[in-house]
């Protein structure tokens, strides 16, 4: 079968699963077999397929498999969030709408997206400055004790640290690109582990800074983890030295260790993490009552889980059990849902985008394209671990999205253009010569 | 009466997410294992679009001529590039790129003129070596030879 004749084949379960999820819900939120489901599954299938379009007519070459994976788990969120909030699911259908103009605009318009080196000093500016836009009085939003959200006119909330992990790679991509060699060169061994020199360590503390300086004033450990360890990861395949990610980590952990004992929020979050079940810190504000009300649902799934809108979020009374489902625990639900077994394939959707992801890093020809590829995709995988991670209790839990599954609008068009993204570099990679 | 139908919906959503991912697995591992043998696959297919994933040549076992990287900035040693039906080299839009800053856009060209490949100057600025000497007009390759532009070096491999 031909790659894009694969990709349109594999939209048929996409939509199977949305018409199939829909129909699920309706049986048990309205005890009755609605044919809307399949009128659902169709008008998704329409969209998919117009997208479909898109590619094959820009990026004719490009990966078959990341679109059809996207549209999986586009499928489960939305099936997922109308379980949840049927006025949510229609908002975030309208938001996937939107994702999807934008991923065709993306394209379209940035066919040659080296161009976009260019620009690098200009998209690193405006990036840190998205970052830093939540903290701007009046306008920026804290939720839980971190600054993440701003508000716009209209009521809705944008997410500027989305859109600046996209720049932020760019960024990194285009800058090691010319640095590298610098970075490669030089450095005394020690222990067997070749050691840079400290002038080339600059731009590495920098960074470490930055991720710092996030980790206190935007008070978000889970995206900056994402930043620093996307950084980590571009700067390992710039210089193929172990020495980098190692002493990165080594510098983060102990920036973490330092403010996690003298920050008192960052404090909290660990606190909470370490004892979930605790009676004091459960019933304390921001303490540990989401986390554990998360590791209750899911364990309330089983190996099967419950069954589509059946797994119980809320009180018979209508009260709230599990907390801010459609965002930052929309992993719990969905185990409470569909158990350990969609809990697996959810996970397999994600390691299989970014398997993809680095495949086309591996298979890009020029510098530029494999660092943009490894950092958008190590990017992309952080952020399911920072999430997927906290919500299990691996990690102390913070709030970034599940990528195409969580509700937000920012989450989904920026993980749009982020797919586009890749599809332009792995179709570069895989034209033939 | 209707929980048979919502088992089998919440069994049917999961079998159907499972036989996609094992697919789309499968599928992958295909393209993986796939080496060299060079395909038909770049004849263009009834639509007019090529098929991405059958023509890509993965760092062949052997039969095709290929350059392999001494050393050149920004590349492992021991990277190939496949030379197929022929290929430029330069830091510009072209089949094989070179992160090099002695290397002129469209720096040199190697193309296969019957069974022998043969290497040419595309006027670059700081010129094209074969074997320790400038390279004045086109120049077969054989087996070994090094070439070099910029501070860029490559053995040839037929």
């Amino acid at each position: 079968m031909k790659a894009r004749n694969r990709e349109l084949f594999a939209l048929i379960p996409a939509s199977l699963l949305l018409a199939g999820g829909f129909a699920a819900v309706f049986i048990q939120s309205k005890s009755k077999i609605s044919s809307l489901s399949l009128s659902y599954g169709a008008i998704f299938l329409g969209l998919c397929l117009a997208g479909h379009i898109v590619v094959r007519l820009t990026v004719p070459d490009a990966d078959p498999y990341m679109f059809p994976l996207v549209a999986v788990l586009a499928s489960i969120g939305l099936v997922m969030i109308y379980r949840i909030n049927t006025d949510l699911a229609l908002q975030q259908a309208q938001w996937f709408v939107i994702g999807l103009i934008l991923f065709a605009a993306t394209l379209v318009f940035l066919r040659d997206y080296r161009k976009l080196e260019r620009y690098r000093y200009t998209i690193a500016a405006v990036s840190l400055g998205l970052l830093l836009l939540p903290r701007v009085p009046g306008i920026g939003q804290q939720v839980n004790g971190a600054y993440l959200g701003v508000r716009l006119p209209g009521g809705v909330v944008f997410q500027p640290t989305e859109f600046a992990k996209i720049g932020i790679v760019i960024f990194l991509a285009s800058y090691l690109r010319d640095t590298r060699q610098v970075l490669v060169q030089g450095g005394h061994k020690i222990l067997g582990l070749n050691i840079p020199r400290l002038k080339h360590l600059g731009p590495l503390l920098l960074i470490w800074g930055a991720a710092m300086f996030m980790l206190i004033f935007i008070r978000d450990l889970g995206s900056s983890l994402m930043f620093f360890g996307g950084f980590l990861a571009v700067l390992y395949v710039a210089t193929g030295k172990v020495s980098y990610p190692f002493v990165g980590l080594l510098l983060f952990s102990l920036g973490a260790w330092f403010l996690g004992t003298h920050v008192g929020h960052v404090h909290d979050r660990v606190d909470a993490w370490l004892n979930p079940f605790d009676p004091v810190l459960y019933n304390r504000t921001g303490g540990s009552y989401q986390l554990a009300q998360s590791l209750f649902a899911q364990g309330d799934g089983g190996v099967l889980g419950k069954g589509l809108g059946e797994g119980m979020i809320t009180t018979p009374s209508g009260g709230a059990l599990v907390p801010a489902p459609q965002t930052d625990l929309i992993y719990a639900v969905i185990v409470d849902d569909l158990g350990l077994t969609g809990a697996c394939g959810v996970i397999a959707c994600y390691l299989l985008f970014v398997a993809r992801g680095f495949k086309a890093a591996t298979m890009a020809r020029d510098s530029f394209s494999t660092l943009l590829a490894a950092g958008l995709t190590s990017v992309f995988a952080l952020q399911v671990f920072v999430i997927v991670g906290g919500v299990t209790k691996v990690i102390p839990l913070t709030g970034v999205t599940l990528p195409f599954i969580s509700y937000g609008g920012s989450s989904m068009v920026a993980n749009f253009v982020l797919l586009a993204l890749l599809l332009l570099v792995s179709d570069r990679a895989r034209r033939p010569a | 009466m209707l929980e048979p139908v919502s088992l089998a919906l919440q069994l049917g959503f999961l079998a159907v997410l499972f036989l996609f991912l094992a697919w789309v697995a499968a599928s992958a591992l295909r393209d993986v294992s796939r080496t060299g043998a060079p395909t038909a696959a770049s004849d263009p297919d009834a639509t007019g679009f090529h098929a991405a994933v059958d023509s890509i040549a993965l760092p062949t076992a052997g039969g095709d001529a290929r350059l392999v990287v001494v050393s050149a900035p920004g590349h492992e040693k021991g990277w190939t590039y496949e030379i197929g039906p022929g290929a430029t080299l330069g830091r510009g839009e072209v089949e094989i790129q070179l992160d090099d800053p002695l290397v002129s856009n469209r720096h040199a060209r190697i193309v296969r003129e019957g069974s022998t490949l043969v290497i040419e100057d595309l006027g670059s600025t700081n010129g094209t070596w074969l074997n320790d000497a400038t390279l004045g007009g086109p120049s077969p390759l054989h087996a070994g030879d090094r070439i070099r532009l910029g501070d860029s070096e490559f053995r040839f491999e037929p």
